[in-house]
């Protein structure tokens, strides 16, 4: 019959013509790359590499969010007695000033995520690159060494929000330490102690291969991380976990071989016009967001935190160069406030858009201060320090003689003074007094005191974690349910 | 796929060479039964074959008959289908009587066209005519409450903005919910309907059970929208001009705002933080700023459209064009639209071609909404205080004293326009096989093409030029294109078998596949007098007018085979068999290919013997029933499956990072649908009325599975869990008066859906929270999930809440949360009616929806006492200020909570959705004057609306009214049809 004779030619036309149909949904990605193509050569490990530091600059991280903000950039301040919420801030980051978190703070798993997000890139670059150590040692040192550093520091960022102590063999809960490429991987919580080891293993594992490298890492500026930088952030490392000789030791070698800025030259760090001093900065550009629109929001003229005024009358207002730098005043409506300048943007620029100074050699010198004054015998050379800086940065600077716990809060003072803004005072709080006491605030809901028992100084492991993987339920932060 | 072109249309032609059978012409007129004039336009073909042609304007007509069996059809909407056995005659006339038999509507079915009587499936039909004159610029809006299972909220007023559409629930958590829209065969896309001129479409069949959606396969899952655009029929030449001229005015928000006193008087409670002395405080009380008056204006609307039809011999055409101009309520904001159409359609033999084009073009004049930004006018008219002005005396923009942005600056000197060119159009080739009659090939290949080009202009002078990168302003230009093609092969064959048996067999080749690119720039440093290109100052590395430059792309395509399968038996049992095969480039290697199907059965009981005796009562009685299955594949990434890296700079440097982890299991959702229904007539055909209950599972439910956040990521999308929809659909139309002088009609249609997750990713206690929202086993989607707040301490201003077990506590715990409503809509329709007296008519028609609830985020900005420096609710004035107070306003230095039942209100309204008065001219005035015909309206759009919401507008398609809320509009025009 002619109807067979028609779906038989149907169906044998559509069978001639299946095989470049199938093409047409033979369609790939050509925005992106498909992961199972990539990591054949040393070249796309160098490109997952710049992928790690490009995450940094995530909301969460360094990077400042409409209602996120940089928790290792500016957050450590606000979360503190330098910065004092306004009502410009509209109540955005009333969470975190005021450490009123829960489990199920959005902020806190925003950290945590971002966190381990360069973690897991980082582990992106280490995954079998030692198949190139043959061929081109020197290039895999250079790109290890980084990603290796990458990847101690940023646990060691963990450990200082999550950490519930900082000792070096302390065995209270740190962070899971992940080195390897794997979804399902469930890890549980090490001890401090635990935690530690693997930083320092990586750290040091980075420090020697950054020695051996085909190329210098830092050319035009201080945007990566190479040797220099990893002994400074041992150096911070060791200051947290109280080993102070090593690091003192790990601090004079980042001294001897980046000094102070000179008074001239001070000014110029903030707007990116100088690298003296700077060991590393991460890098940001328009476009990529703002390390610190969160303090003193310049484009808008919306200060959402201003400095704390018994820390701006802390300072020799005349002679330190530093509070004509960090500081300046802006109006609204015919107001005159004050406010943290430190991050307004370069050259004439207002629009926050710095690099963010990750370690400095002013930093430097506050570590060997007091592990130096920390270190029987050594007070004397933890005090010489404190009046060395002092010196770069205070005109006319005649040194004082100070002792036993004077001198320690000195230079918990000096730290304050020299760092505000950069990131340090509530891990300072918690590594020292556990104590915070707010004596300048402006609004009603401002917490104005955090005590030693509180459980704030250490935050939650985030409810998603806990809900996803069995393996930490049980070890959420001590206090939190 | 060139290849299979090639080779249907080698086919084609090869048929072509069969020889011509014998055959001779008849003629005949087609007259109206009652008036005794001649019906241009009726459908005259050939039973069993795919010939035909249309009526003339005097109801001639002309058709080639293959021999003396066969018998012609002749159909006309609204009028009884005929089928008359030419036999030995050379001319048949014909009366046609109006049809009160809705059983013999035809249905478009997406790929064929059914009887109403033969369709198992749901399909639901509105004319277009109700839809062609409504002062929209998007045609969805104008579905809202016309048939039953689909739930149209308008979402926004700004002009050209698309509706929200779900037919019949949410059937996806992750993925999209969005209905497939298909115009004459193509896929076109959603939410994107402003350059289309909804006057040149003839209906919309919306597909709502598996039996009508399964041939559409992975797409099919969220409903099927299926329109036809206008044909000619042959004869004189039908010229109609419409036009209409009207305005447009915001309506009154639901919350009440403090004025200048209460404002001030409360700053002065609060500690005068703007620190105003005595002077100050008495020359703001004397201003009272309304910022809704500031902003809104009296919208403008005016719409024109010529359209011609006729044709002559085998060729018809129908074209069109039109001019849409409208402005919104908010300054700054409209739509231009210019559209034209051609549809042609001509005979060869046995060869059919036809093309169907159409091109729009739309300039879009936008502001921001559904944002809670500060630079957002439409927040402005909230949050301004009102002892601020826009302008000072000297009439420069002011200073607003909280440091917010002046927002009329904002929306006065910035800009942002789109120019959309939409173009949509196929030709297809059809044949009809003269050696086998009943057999039919076809080819249609068409496409959708798109492309966007946007301009935004900041002024460096405003809030948001401060912003810019160099703190100067901006212009950028963006363009983006996108086409989608749509190619459609089928061999279709029917046949009766004896005279009880009648069968349609078709199977089809489908490819539809998309590809768009896009990419943008930005310059900075706004100077001079330019608004454009010419305006930006090149970057460098001290000025930081650096630009920026983005672009981008997306493609997927799907491959399907599929067929449509109808049997029926002695003209009372029919049955429907669908089935296709999908292949979607989404999916990984191991999931790319998946079946879809459904079988189908009806019965037209009122024919049964049986019935006999009852058929004055069941004039007409129909059951159905389907079962079967669609799926879907929107709403995930083209290339979900796949690992990927992106594009991630560094100090200057490029570099790459994973952005998306692998899953090579990802698969389509799969949505199961039962369906039964009884669609009846009574009282002589003038009471008729449709039931029918659906139940639906999504089974395969993307859904995200939660990964250790120490992987960097948070979850990876998965095929997990269900989600069931289920309900029941009403709908009821009767003519209760119905003279030659007047008629009086009322319809109603309701629906009740209930929505209910039935399973979600891992065991015990799997919420998922986000915010106010959680997705609970048990219960509807979009459930809000919150604190119950209780009123206020009297002792100490603290605001109460009630725990789990009812007790009153001044502590906030999150664990005390309950379920208090849910944002999906679970009973909604529209009900209309009609006056008619010798042409002067009368018609309203009403939409609501009742049962939900929406978290009202816009109130809660205005309630938070730290944002006292802005404008606030006149509810706190009645702030706790001493012990003994009783109020429900909690003291200022109390932690505020926002995520409580303080801020969850009930969605309910009921909205005037249009009311039309109108008067057609009696004929013998209209032909004095050379017309055909003349009608003349007033037409009122969104009039009132009755609702406790406290909003602008009660319409939102979502959980959480966001802020910046742009309402529907209120329009009324004035308008004109001629028929000449």
């Amino acid at each position: 019959m002619k109807i067979n004779k028609i779906i038989l030619g149907i169906g044998l036309s559509c069978a001639l013509a299946l095989p470049a149909c199938e093409s047409v949904i033979e369609v790939g990605p050509e925005f992106a790359e498909d992961g199972s193509q990539i990591f054949t050569s040393l070249n796309d490990y160098e490109l997952a590499l710049t992928g790690a530091y490009s995450l940094f600059r995530q909301v969460g991280y360094f990077g400042n969010g409409g209602q996120t903000t940089g928790a290792w950039s500016v957050l450590p301040d606000l979360m503190s007695d330098n910065l004092v919420q306004t009502a410009e801030d509209l109540a955005n980051w009333q969470n975190q000033i005021n450490l009123e978190y829960s489990t199920d703070d959005a902020d806190v798993a925003a950290s945590w995520i971002a966190a381990y997000s360069v973690i897991g890139q980082a582990n992106l670059v280490l995954r079998n690159i030692e198949q190139f150590s043959e061929t081109d040692p020197e290039r895999v040192n250079r790109i290890k060494g980084q990603a290796l550093a990458i990847r101690g520091m940023v646990h060691f960022d963990l450990l200082r929000y999550w950490g519930v102590e900082f000792e070096r063999n302390s065995t209270a809960l740190g962070v899971p330490y992940k080195t390897i490429v794997d979804i399902n991987d469930m890890p549980r919580r090490l001890t401090v102690e635990e935690t530690y080891d693997n930083i320092f293993r990586d750290l040091e594992e980075a420090e020697t291969l950054l020695g051996d490298v085909d190329q210098e890492i830092n050319t035009s500026n201080r945007a990566y991380i190479d040797q220099l930088t990893v002994q400074a952030i041992l150096a911070r490392v060791n200051l947290y976990a109280e080993e102070y000789a090593a690091a003192e030791s790990y601090a004079t070698m980042v001294i001897e071989q980046m000094p102070l800025a000179d008074m001239d030259d001070f000014q110029a760090i903030w707007g990116d016009a100088s690298t003296e001093e700077v060991i590393w900065a991460v890098s940001f550009n328009a476009g990529e967001g703002s390390p610190a629109s969160s303090v003193f929001n310049a484009p808008s003229n919306r200060n959402r935190a201003r400095p704390a005024t018994p820390l701006l009358e802390s300072y020799d207002m005349g002679d330190d160069i530093r509070y004509g730098t960090y500081f300046s005043t802006r109006s609204l409506s015919g107001n005159s406030r004050n406010i943290l300048s430190k991050f307004i943007g370069r050259g004439s620029a207002e629009d926050n858009l710095v690099d963010w100074k990750v370690f400095r050699t002013g930093e430097m010198y506050l570590i060997r201060a007091e592990a130096r004054a920390r270190q029987a015998g050594k007070e004397a050379l933890g005090l010489a320090d404190l009046n060395e800086l002092r010196a770069a940065r205070i005109v006319g600077y005649t040194p004082v003689n100070l002792s036993g716990q004077a001198l320690l809060d000195a230079i918990a003072l000096e730290r304050r003074k020299e760092l505000v803004g950069e990131g340090h005072r509530f891990f300072d709080l918690k590594r020292t007094t556990r104590t915070l006491t707010r004596t300048d605030s402006d609004l009603a809901s401002t917490n104005l005191s955090v005590s030693p028992d509180a459980i704030e100084w250490v935050w939650p492991i985030p409810q998603g974690e806990i809900d996803a993987n069995p393996n930490i339920a049980d070890q959420q932060t001590p206090g939190y349910n | 796929m060139r290849k299979l072109l090639l080779l249907s249309m080698a086919l084609v032609l090869c048929l072509l060479q069969q020889a011509m059978a014998q055959s001779r012409t008849v003629s005949g007129r087609v007259t109206e039964q009652g008036t005794g004039e001649g019906l241009p336009g009726v459908s005259v073909a050939i039973k069993g074959t795919s010939t035909g042609t249309n009526t003339g304007i005097d109801g001639g007509y002309t058709i080639t008959v293959p021999n003396d069996n066969a018998t012609l059809v002749f159909k006309f909407i609204g009028m009884a289908t005929q089928e008359v056995a030419v036999g030995g005659r050379s001319t048949v006339n014909v009366t046609l009587s109006p049809d009160n038999q809705q059983l013999n509507e035809v249905v478009v079915t997406g790929y064929t066209t059914q009887t109403r009587r033969e369709t198992a499936g749901s399909i639901a039909v509105v004319e277009a005519e109700e839809v062609a004159m409504v002062p929209l610029g998007s045609f969805d809006q104008a579905l809202q409450g016309k048939a039953p299972g689909i739930l149209v909220q308008a979402n926004s007023g700004q002009p050209g903005a698309a509706a929200n559409i779900l037919i019949r629930g949410r059937g996806s958590i992750l993925g999209s919910n969005e209905p497939l829209y298909v115009l004459d065969g193509i896929q076109i896309s959603a939410n994107d309907f402003a350059s289309l001129n909804p006057a040149d479409f003839a209906s919309f069949n919306i597909l709502k059970d598996a039996a009508a959606t399964s041939v559409y396969g992975s797409r099919g899952a969220n409903g099927v929208i299926v329109i036809t655009s206008k044909k000619g029929a042959a004869g004189k030449t039908r010229f109609n001009y419409n036009v209409q001229y009207g305005f447009s005015k915001a309506p009154e928000s639901g919350i009440e705002l403090m004025n200048s006193n209460q404002k001030l008087d409360y700053e002065l409670m609060r500690g005068n933080p703007y620190r105003w002395d005595a002077d100050d405080l008495a020359r703001l009380r004397q201003i009272d700023t309304d910022w809704g008056d500031v902003f809104f204006q009296t919208g403008r609307t005016a719409n024109h459209t010529v359209s011609a039809s006729g044709g002559a011999g085998k060729t018809t055409f129908y074209l069109s064009g039109s001019v849409f101009d409208q402005t919104g309520t908010v300054q700054n904001t409209g739509l231009e639209r210019y559209t034209g159409r051609a549809n042609i359609e001509t005979n060869a033999g046995n060869f059919t071609f036809g093309i169907n084009s159409t091109v729009g073009v739309s300039d879009f004049t936008n502001t921001s909404e559904n944002n809670t930004g500060i630079a957002t006018p439409l927040n402005a008219i909230n949050w301004t205080n009102p002892y601020e002005t826009p302008y000072d005396a000297d009439g420069n923009y002011t200073q607003i004293y909280s440091g917010q942005p002046n927002a009329l600056q904002e929306l006065l000197e910035n800009s942002n326009l789109r120019k959309q060119i939409k173009g949509v159009g196929n030709v297809y080739v059809s044949y009809d096989a003269p050696f086998l009659p009943g057999l039919v090939l076809r080819t249609s290949w068409g496409g959708d093409f798109r492309s966007n080009e946007t301009t935004s202009f900041v002024n460096p002078t405003t809030y948001s030029g401060q912003f810019s990168t160099g703190g100067s302003g901006s212009f950028g230009r963006g363009y983006s294109r996108d086409f989608r093609y749509t190619g459609t092969t089928s061999a279709s064959y029917s046949k009766d078998f004896g005279t009880e048996h009648t069968l349609t067999v078709a199977l089809f080749n489908e490819i539809v596949s998309s590809n768009g690119r896009n990419f943008s720039f930005t310059g900075y440093g706004l100077g001079g007098p330019f608004q454009n290109e010419a305006g930006i100052t090149p970057g460098n590395a001290t000025n930081g007018f650096i630009p920026s430059v983005g672009g981008g792309g997306v493609e997927n395509a799907l491959l399907s085979y599929f067929t449509n399968i109808n049997y029926g038996f002695r003209d009372r049992y029919y049955l429907t068999l669908g089935a296709r095969r999908d292949g979607s480039s989404r999916f990984g290697a191991n999931r790319r290919y998946a079946n879809f199907g459904s079988v189908g059965f009806s019965w037209i009981v009122s024919d049964e013997a049986f019935m006999e005796g009852l058929t004055d009562v069941f004039n007409q009685l129909k059951f159905k029933v389907s079962y079967g299955s669609s799926g879907n594949q929107a709403g995930i990434g083209s290339f979900e499956s796949r690992e990927l890296y992106g594009r991630a700079i560094y100090n200057g440097v490029f570099g790459l990072a994973q952005t998306q982890l692998a899953n090579p299991d990802l698969q389509w959702e799969r949505k199961n649908i039962f369906n039964t229904g009884l669609e009846f007539a009574t009282l002589n055909g003038r009471l008729r009325a449709t039931v029918e209950y659906y139940n639906s599972l999504t089974t395969d439910l993307f859904l995200n599975r939660q990964l250790s956040r120490t992987t960097g990521y948070s979850e990876l999308t998965s095929n997990i869990g269900e989600l069931q929809n289920r309900g029941f659909e009403f709908f009821l139309d009767g003519d209760i008066i119905a003279t030659e002088n007047f008629t009086w009609t009322a319809n109603v249609n309701l629906t009740r859906n209930q929505n209910e997750v039935k399973q979600l990713v891992g065991e015990g206690d799997n919420d998922i929270i986000e915010g106010v929202i959680i997705t609970r086993e048990g219960e509807s989607m979009n459930s809000i999930y919150v604190v119950p707040f209780a009123g206020v301490n009297p002792d100490n201003g603290n605001a109460l809440y009630r725990t789990l077990d009812g007790e009153l506590t001044e502590t906030y715990d999150p664990s005390n949360r309950v379920i208090v409503g849910s944002a999906e809509v679970p009973f909604f329709g529209g009900f209309g009616s009609a006056i008619n007296f010798k042409g002067l008519e009368l018609n309203a028609f009403f939409s609501f929806q009742r049962g939900n609830t929406v978290y009202n985020n816009d109130l809660n900005n205005v309630t938070n006492p730290a944002y006292f420096y802005d404008n606030m609710s006149v509810e706190l004035l009645n702030e706790w200020q001493q012990p003994g107070d009783i109020t429900n306003v909690p003291r200022a230095g109390n932690r505020y909570r926002s995520a409580t039942t303080r801020f969850v209100e009930d969605g309910n309204f009921l909205r005037l959705r249009n009311l039309n008065l109108s008067y057609t001219l009696p004929t013998r005035l209209v032909s004095a004057i050379k017309l055909n015909s003349l009608r003349v309206f007033v037409q009122g759009q969104n009039l009132v609306t009755w609702t406790d919401f406290r909003g602008w507008d009660p319409e939102i398609a979502g959980v959480s009214l966001t802020g910046a809320q742009y309402p529907a509009l209120r329009t009324v025009t004035f308008g004109l049809n001629v028929g000449l």
